[in-house]
């Protein structure tokens, strides 16, 4: 009997705990993102004093960090996911639409028909940091992006569970959506991945340039100083939605640990260093050690559950 | 029962002096697809999704060319390729092998003349990327000869329906013979080329958009639409569809704002519907997106690893990595499912051509 519950047991296939992610992870973390953004709207109604919003803009940009890998769903409807967080811009977009809005005389509502460069955590970043938007026009845009953040993340988190019961319904009969439940789990996997690559590859990549021309003017978040909190806060939240996933995936979870010990001792809050060669290789290192985490994850979630990046998305032909 | 099809189709075979795409359960579709045993195989597929047959390949696969009346089908290796089978798909066997000549890899693509006696291939020079169309002729699969293709890499070549002009998608990009990775990213010049008999009739250039490289193509009427990946900084927002017709500027067709990285910088199919609509898949992003004729974006459809795609009635069938095939009409839907990875290409056989001979 026991020699036979053994079988059972090593003949079970990889278990990946979608359910998980999505009710404990996903679903919490749009709340708490809706809940936050819906404080800083309601502030942004009575005052535009820096003190008192600031402090709500970062616990809403915290809030959509722990969320921010996860680019499938009511995110990707109408463009939320890009007029919430719309970075890089590298036409400076944003900037040029801000000016222009706040230059102008024009009413404000509508403000969710502009350009998604325009809108989101990046518009408040700039109205609240730059004092370039002190005036009062600039606090009437302030409010007009802190209403349109909040109607966004509400719509979200509202949509979500519409969502999320197609993600766990995956593969039953009628659900278009997730034809199999490997869909479904593949789509948490590649939103790992993905989120674990954009940490190396734009968070970070994108201030180092290279070697010889650093370019820490390209951060994220520089106005307010967030970068490296953003990409530490990505990093934590990642590997939770990972572990969730895939409680048994020790190496990945060292790897994890690696790179956000690493993380933590740095002292560079908006990769300024990057145009120092220490600092630049202290970012070059951070990125190896993302690199790392990508790998072990690839074999630890990927291999053993038979999921990949996807056949031909792989391919590039 | 395909394969009481196949025995059916073979004793025709026999019978008949002149066999059709009927031998062959008249497939509307042919794909290659990587099977549970990580072997590879040519499909073909009926319009209800139902396999027809399944011929082994002897390596990844890539897109196929189906002969306009004989149930004839070249299969083409993934590039750089080594292979070209012609597969006669009634019989289910193997009719030529093709290898390209000394120096010389397939791209993945190929197409007919109007007549069905001439076979040409999308090829490079393995050494500098250069491209080259091969000439077969399409009885004995003896190569009679090469010209240039009027650019660097090219990927997909398809003929203009009513002519044997063919259009080139040269896709600028110099890989290396062995790794496949990209050497000229900075100095890339792709190009839209027309051919007839060898000769350059058009080039059509995006000066603005040095770096999208063209590589796929649709074709309806005297329109071209192509498809592009982009080989720039992924942040940057660019159109990856275009649409040309000889004689006039290549419209580039934007995406709408909330969608200008659904694609992730990347198109891996693209077909032109009967209805006009004009549909491209990107796998990595995991969408299917569907503009108008006129390339006006109108939708978005999520489906993982979303790659091959063909006319279908009424709209679009749609292969993934997954091994679904759907239908997208006025939404996107299951019609069946294989235990298979479907790989790039979904290649529609023309049955208007097929009937006319």
């Amino acid at each position: 009997m026991k020699t036979l519950l053994a079988l059972v047991l090593m003949a079970a296939p990889a278990f990946a705990d979608t359910a998980t992610v999505v009710n404990a992870r996903i679903g919490p973390g749009y709340q708490r993102f809706a809940a936050t953004a819906a404080e800083l709207a309601d502030t942004a109604a009575d005052t535009c004093a820096r003190e008192v919003l600031i402090p709500l803009f970062n616990d809403t940009f915290d809030a959509w960090i722990a969320v921010a890998h996860i680019r499938i769903g009511p995110v990707e409807d109408d463009g939320r996911g890009l007029a919430i967080a719309f970075w890089p811009d590298t036409r400076g977009t944003g900037k040029r639409v801000l000016d222009e809005l706040t230059q102008g005389t024009a009413p404000l509502d509508g403000f969710e028909r502009q350009s998604v460069a325009a809108r989101g955590l990046f518009a408040l970043e700039r109205l609240l940091y730059d004092p370039a938007y002190s005036s009062a026009r600039g606090c009437e845009v302030i409010g007009a992006a802190a209403t349109d953040l909040q109607r966004m993340s509400g719509a979200i988190l509202e949509e979500w569970y519409r969502f999320a019961g197609l993600m766990l319904t995956a593969g039953a009969p009628g659900n278009h959506r997730f034809l199999t439940r490997e869909e479904a789990t593949q789509a948490i996997y590649t939103q790992i991945m993905t989120g674990l690559a954009f940490n190396a590859d734009m968070r970070l990549g994108r201030p180092m340039g290279s070697f010889d021309h650093p370019r820490p003017e390209r951060a994220e978040a520089r106005l307010s100083q967030r970068s490296l909190r953003n990409l530490r806060l990505s990093l934590a939240a990642i590997e939770a939605d990972a572990l969730s996933l895939k409680p048994d995936i020790p190496r990945t979870f060292q790897a994890m640990e690696k790179a956000r010990r690493f993380a933590d001792r740095m002292d560079d809050p908006d990769f300024a260093d990057a145009a120092t060669p220490e600092g630049w290789l202290k970012l070059e290192i951070l990125q190896q050690l993302i690199h790392a985490v990508i790998e072990a994850a690839q074999n630890e979630i990927g291999g053993a559950l038979g999921i990949g990046a996807g056949f031909n998305t792989t391919d590039g032909d | 029962m395909a394969t009481r099809r196949l025995v059916l189709a073979g004793l025709l075979a026999s019978a008949v002096p002149r066999v059709g795409w009927a031998d062959a359960g008249s497939p509307a579709w042919l794909a290659a697809a990587r099977l549970p045993d990580d072997s590879h195989a040519l499909h073909g597929i009926a319009s209800d999704g139902q396999i027809l047959f399944r011929i082994p390949l002897p390596a990844r696969g890539h897109a196929a060319a189906a002969h306009p009346t004989r149930p004839e089908a070249v299969a083409f290796a993934r590039s750089p390729g080594t292979y070209a089978l012609v597969i006669d798909c009634a019989t289910g066997t193997l009719r030529a092998r093709l290898t390209p000549p000394e120096g010389r890899q397939f791209n993945g693509h190929g197409a007919f003349s109007q007549d069905g006696t001439v076979l040409w291939t999308s090829e490079v020079l393995a050494e500098t990327s250069e491209g080259r169309v091969g000439v077969w002729d399409a009885r004995s699969y003896r190569r009679m000869g090469e010209f240039p293709s009027g650019g660097i890499g090219p990927h997909e070549i398809r003929r203009i329906p009513g002519t044997d002009t063919l259009v080139v998608a040269n896709g600028g990009i110099r890989t290396d013979p062995q790794d496949r990775s990209k050497l000229n990213i900075d100095a890339m010049r792709p190009n839209l080329c027309y051919l007839t008999d060898g000769m350059v009739q058009d080039v059509v250039e995006l000066p603005d958009f040095a770096q999208l490289s063209i590589r796929h193509l649709a074709l309806r009427g005297d329109a071209v639409a192509f498809a592009m990946q982009w080989e720039g900084d992924p942040a940057e927002p660019v159109p990856l569809l275009g649409i040309h017709r000889r004689g006039t500027a290549p419209t580039l067709c934007w995406p709408a704002e909330a969608e200008m990285f659904a694609m992730r910088s990347y198109a891996g199919s693209i077909a032109w519907a009967d209805d006009g609509r004009i549909g491209l898949t990107s796998p990595p992003g995991g969408v299917v997106m569907i503009h108008a004729a006129d390339g006006t974006p109108v939708e978005r459809h999520a489906r993982p690893d979303a790659s091959g795609i063909a006319p279908a009635p009424g709209g679009f069938a749609i292969t993934d990595g997954g091994g679904s095939i759907c239908v997208l009409r006025d939404r996107l839907s299951p019609l069946t499912r294989e235990d298979v990875a479907w790989d790039n290409h979904l290649v529609a056989i023309d049955s208007t051509i097929a009937r006319s001979g």
